[in-house]
């Protein structure tokens, strides 16, 4: 629960404002139980045929409650998801500062898989703990104090049943609801993963089935990992049902016992008629804000799950952290690249967890040379330039930069690296030109843009530099390369690294990577690119091969 | 949007049993909550009587409820056997609607996987192929809260609301024209405001998506801002972004949730119109005691399942949206590829491409374009060229996995030409004996890693025998020693007869081989 209450805290969730929720949410529900009492009164009150002025009041009051139950929740429902959405605004921004924060192999290594699109999903599933979790739990609580608090002032002993059965029906309940929830998320590991594999294996291996004839095994496989998740789900629903009718049973008892109370208090005259319809009648009302502890319950669960995703891709910030940008302080335009930026490759090699190393690479990249590594895809190019720029620990040798060891702090300061899948923003020309460096002028951009052979394709946008790409097919394949390569030629980083892949790769996109690389080695820079086009590298000074 | 879809019903066996069932014990909740309210107001009713009670307060429902009942050890007697039932009851429906909701969601997976796998792997690989597993396994697993939640509520209020209102009728005609009066008007003042809204949410949802898409693409673009050490400015963006979402949000907030209010209000509010107008009538003597308690006591009862499936639409929304995809699937028709005529024997059949040509799934490129190639019995052929450019799309398409977007593939045996078009494609495609890239093998497979899967692959490509070998990169992930014993084997293989092709980067594999055949890629002009 510690990862849920640190996000919880860190989305500075206002107190007034969840309070008023939860108290417009009782008032609610309260209505409901209110309109329950009065009415009893009412029809008591009546069978004693007094005269109809008697009634006036009593007739009020309960058209009243029958009005504020969905007023009052109509403003919870404004009040709760407003907090919540405030808490997510602030929690959303929280997150980004402590993924900027992370360390740079985690950051980096976030392009793979759907982390991030799955992260701004959990962080809405953690406000939707506002939503339905707290405020729902804070009502029940209320609600029910308040049901207990009338039944008691009327007759203790029904105040001590409907206090027992509403402590089963909620607790038990919460109890039951979250060893389900329980269950069932250690089913899934292993039976999702299952479902999973089959599935995946079933349709990427379609055509390996029908040549070989093993559809039927491929469909086998998948009925068998549903049947073993059809059990688990199985399992895991038991206590859930259980908590279902639980409630069902604590309501049914609250409202025998009642009834038995309100006939004997009023029988032995301890009180009048109206005062037993109410005793006897209020359960029918109250269990209401108690039945959504279940849903309540699960909804924190999974809010549980999702935070805990959170923390463990974006752990917390640490003590020294800044908002200011760092390389404001580092490689600044005012001092263009005058750190020491001499590169020094010894026996180096790279690999993620569980990846095969990459073959061993020794190299020197002097101040205005550049360094070619070029191999078969799926070789480890990308791996090793993630470690060159200091990213990622070496596999084996080392990776020095003017005599000392990279580290994660290099990268972005020192050197500045393009990926191969780096990120065009849906925003304009010259903001995504930014990217590199704050303060980039639009002639600046354009230069840039000139240099890479995109002169002519600015020139044809309707707003120039202020066009805003959308993401997807506004830019092509081509244009996108370069795009990221005008960006690079615009950072300030001693160290350029630059992942080039020879998909789309054009004559001119080549000659823009050629343009590039002798700009920045005019500028003293130290280059690095990743290519697998043999014609590049003999515009560079030296070729490392990574194929064995 | 329908609250149910009839093609669940319709075509998924579980969830047309489910439905059934879950109305059948919807009706016994309803018999048994009548029950509950006749007996309550019987036990009360001489409590709250000023003179000893002398006639049936309940009319002809009194003939249900026998009048025994006032006395308190009786109704407690009736009570606890009605809630035995009701927690009976609540149980087996829990029980009931999840394990109905897993086997439907299995039996869907199963469906649209195996219509996903005969769709080719064309489709599979397409744009609207690669969400499929997306679909069956995460998609799906939404229509759970659906079916637990949302579709028994909804029976109930197709069983529950009736039932009550025949007993109200039964008790009291007066209060029973008050809950005929409002319930109508539920869903006409939900659709009047969804009227009067749409077009106001229309605009505030296309404002919320559009900030969403910003903050995500900032997110996004995180490792992107990283490499370049500009990642600190930009969470005050994402705050801005996210105020100015939280605003547009409100705004549509404000006016969903004022259908549900008037749901929330109009039901209420009629409870409270029944409750004053029994007070009123009580008092002038125009109804019993028993029957004001009964009908005060099931009034709620006929609008709570109606507020339940407004509690619950967001399960429902989700559910059928997950549904809808999985049947969008399913009702893709499969395109009947080849002819009728039966698949020539491949034994010392020549294969020949002639003009073969496939366009890439976003359509920019043809891979392989134009690629000819002739492949004898007895012959090792090769297909060079740089990754990307179509080699095991050309081999695909030999094998009949696809049908090429022009070009011909055609076997040349003694009795003469036979086209792929004119054949059935499955007694063509199963004489190849294939070795992908990256191969499956089922569940065995997955435990070996991907250099003991190809050899296993290798393995059973090079001894099954059959009259066509095709092996896509079979060097790639072996090293020296093993590659030369494959090399050395698929020459074997060629010479005891059969036709070999190869898709390769492999020097030595390519100076073996009889004919070697360049597959090239072409841009698709736009």
């Amino acid at each position: 629960m510690t990862a849920l209450k640190d996000l919880l805290r860190e989305s500075e969730l206002s107190r007034p404002r969840l309070t008023l929720a939860i108290l417009t949410g009782s008032a609610a529900l309260g209505s409901a139980v209110g309109l329950a009492a009065v009415a009893a009164w009412l029809i008591a009150r009546a069978a004693g045929m007094p005269s109809p002025a008697d009634l006036a009041l009593a007739a009020v009051v309960v058209r009243f409650f029958g009005i504020g139950r969905g007023l009052f929740r109509y403003l919870e429902r404004l009040i709760s998801h407003d907090v919540a959405l405030r808490g997510v605004v602030a929690l959303r921004a929280r997150v980004f500062e402590r993924l900027a924060a992370a360390r740079a192999d985690k950051v980096l290594g976030l392009r793979r898989g759907d982390t991030l699109a799955r992260l701004g999903a959990d962080v809405d599933a953690v406000g939707d703990a506002v939503v339905r979790g707290i405020v729902p739990l804070g009502v029940a609580v209320v609600v029910s104090g308040i049901s207990i608090g009338i039944n008691t002032w009327m007759d203790p002993r029904a105040g001590a049943i409907l206090a027992v059965a509403m402590v089963i029906a909620g607790l038990g309940a919460a109890g039951l609801t979250w060893r389900s929830s329980r269950l069932a998320a250690e089913a899934a590991v292993t039976a999702d993963a299952r479902v999973a594999e089959a599935v995946v294996s079933s349709l990427d291996a379609a055509a390996e089935h029908k040549v070989w004839g093993t559809a039927g095994a491929a469909e086998d496989e998948l009925r068998e990992a549903d049947a073993r998740a059809e059990q688990a789900l199985d399992r895991s629903a038991k206590p859930a049902s259980f908590a279902v009718a639980l409630q069902t049973l604590s309501a049914g008892i609250a409202l025998i016992g009642c009834l038995w109370v309100a006939v004997t208090g009023a029988n032995a005259g301890m009180y009048g008629p109206t005062t037993a319809a109410i005793i006897a009648l209020l359960p029918l009302a109250a269990f209401e804000a108690v039945n959504a502890v279940p849903n309540a319950v699960t909804q924190l669960f999974r809010s549980r799950t999702a935070a805990e995703r959170i923390v463990d891709i974006a752990p917390a910030l640490p003590a020294d952290y800044s908002p200011e940008p760092r390389e404001a302080t580092a490689a600044s335009a005012a001092r263009p690249f005058s750190q020491p930026s001499e590169l020094t490759l010894d026996r180096l090699s790279a690999a993620w967890p569980q990846m095969k190393p990459t073959v061993p690479v020794t190299a020197d990249v002097a101040p205005g040379s550049s360094l070619a590594i070029v191999g078969r895809s799926g070789v480890g190019k990308t791996t090793l330039l993630t470690t060159i720029a200091g990213a990622l620990e070496p596999a084996s040798g080392t990776v020095s930069v003017g005599g000392t060891p990279a580290s994660r702090e290099m990268v972005g300061t020192l050197v500045g690296m393009t990926a191969e899948d780096a990120h065009i923003f849906g925003t304009s020309v010259l903001e995504n030109l930014r990217v590199a460096r704050g303060d980039i002028t639009e002639t600046e951009a354009r230069e840039a843009l000139d240099l890479v052979g995109l002169g002519s394709w600015l020139s044809a946008l309707p707003d120039g530099l202020d066009t805003v790409l959308g993401s997807g097919d506004s830019v092509s394949g081509g244009e996108r390369r370069r795009l990221l390569l005008a960006r690079a030629v615009l950072t300030a980083h001693p160290i350029v690294l630059i992942d080039e892949p020879a998909e789309h790769l054009d004559t001119a996109g080549r000659s823009a990577l050629l343009a590039v690389l002798a700009r920045l080695r005019s500028q003293g820079r130290t280059v690095v690119i990743v290519t697998h086009h043999m014609n590049l590298t003999e515009s560079v000074d030296e070729v490392v091969s990574l194929d064995e | 949007m329908k609250p149910l879809d009839p093609r669940l019903a319709g075509r998924i066996g579980p969830a047309r049993r489910y439905i059934v069932v879950t109305a059948i014990l919807g009706l016994a909740t309803a018999i048994t909550i009548g029950f509950q309210a006749l007996v309550l107001s019987r036990a009360l009713a001489p409590v709250l009587a000023p003179s000893p009670l002398t006639e049936d307060g309940l009319g002809p429902l009194g003939a249900v409820v026998p009048t025994d009942v006032r006395t308190l050890s009786v109704a407690l007697a009736w009570l606890a056997v009605i809630v035995a039932v009701r927690v009976v009851l609540t149980w087996t429906q829990e029980r009931l609607a999840h394990r109905a909701g897993a086997q439907v969601i299995s039996e869907l997976r199963e469906q649209v996987v195996a219509h996903a796998s005969a769709l080719g792997p064309r489709w599979i690989a397409s744009g609207e192929g690669t969400a499929v597993a997306t679909t069956v396994t995460r998609g799906l697993e939404s229509l759970m809260p659906y079916f637990v939640r949302y579709l028994p509520q909804l029976l109930l209020s197709m069983t529950v609301t009736p039932v009550m209102l025949v007993v109200v009728l039964g008790l009291d005609w007066v209060s029973a024209l008050i809950v005929i009066g409002t319930l109508p008007l539920v869903p006409i003042f939900m659709i009047l405001i969804g009227l009067v809204t749409r077009e106001r949410s229309a605009k505030h949802l296309e404002a919320m998506q559009k900030l969403a898409g910003r903050t995500l693409d900032l997110i996004a673009g995180l490792p992107t801002l990283r490499a370049l050490g500009r990642e600190r400015g930009p969470a005050s963006r994402v705050r801005e972004l996210g105020e100015a979402q939280r605003k547009a949000t409100m705004g549509s907030l404000r006016i969903a949730f004022m259908s549900g209010m008037a749901l929330e209000l109009l039901t209420t509010l009629a409870v409270a119109l029944v409750a004053v107008t029994l007070g009123f009538r009580l008092v002038d003597g125009d109804v019993s005691i028993e029957t004001a308690l009964a009908v005060l006591i099931l009034a709620p009862e006929v609008y709570l399942p109606l507020r339940m499936v407004g509690t619950h639409f967001h399960a429902s929304a989700d559910g059928l949206a997950a549904a809808d995809d999985a049947f969008t699937i399913l009702e893709r028709p499969i395109a009947h590829r080849g002819g009728d005529k039966p698949a020539p024997t491949l034994h010392d059949a020549t294969l020949v491409v002639e003009d073969v040509s496939v366009a890439t799934p976003d359509g920019r490129r043809l891979a392989p374009a134009r690629l000819n190639m002739v492949a004898r019995p007895g012959t090792v052929t090769a297909l060079v060229g740089p990754n990307g450019d179509g080699k095991s799309t050309a081999l695909a398409a030999v094998m009949g996995l696809l049908e090429p977007d022009s070009g011909f593939v055609a076997a040349l045996t003694p009795e003469g030409r036979t086209d792929l078009i004119d054949v059935a494609v499955d007694g063509w495609s199963t004489q190849f004996a294939w070795s992908p890239q990256r191969p499956d093998l089922g569940p065995d497979g997955r435990t070996l890693s991907i250099g003991q899967r190809q050899r296993v692959a290798l393995d059973r490509a090079l001894s099954a025998e059959r009259p066509v070998i095709i092996l896509d990169e079979p060097t790639s992930h072996l090293h020296r020693a093993a590659r030369d014993e494959v090399i050395e084997r698929i020459v074997a293989a060629a010479r005891d007869g059969a036709t070999v092709i190869v898709a390769t980067h492999e020097d030595e594999l390519i100076s073996q081989a009889d004919s070697v055949v360049e597959v090239t890629a072409m841009e698709v002009a736009r």
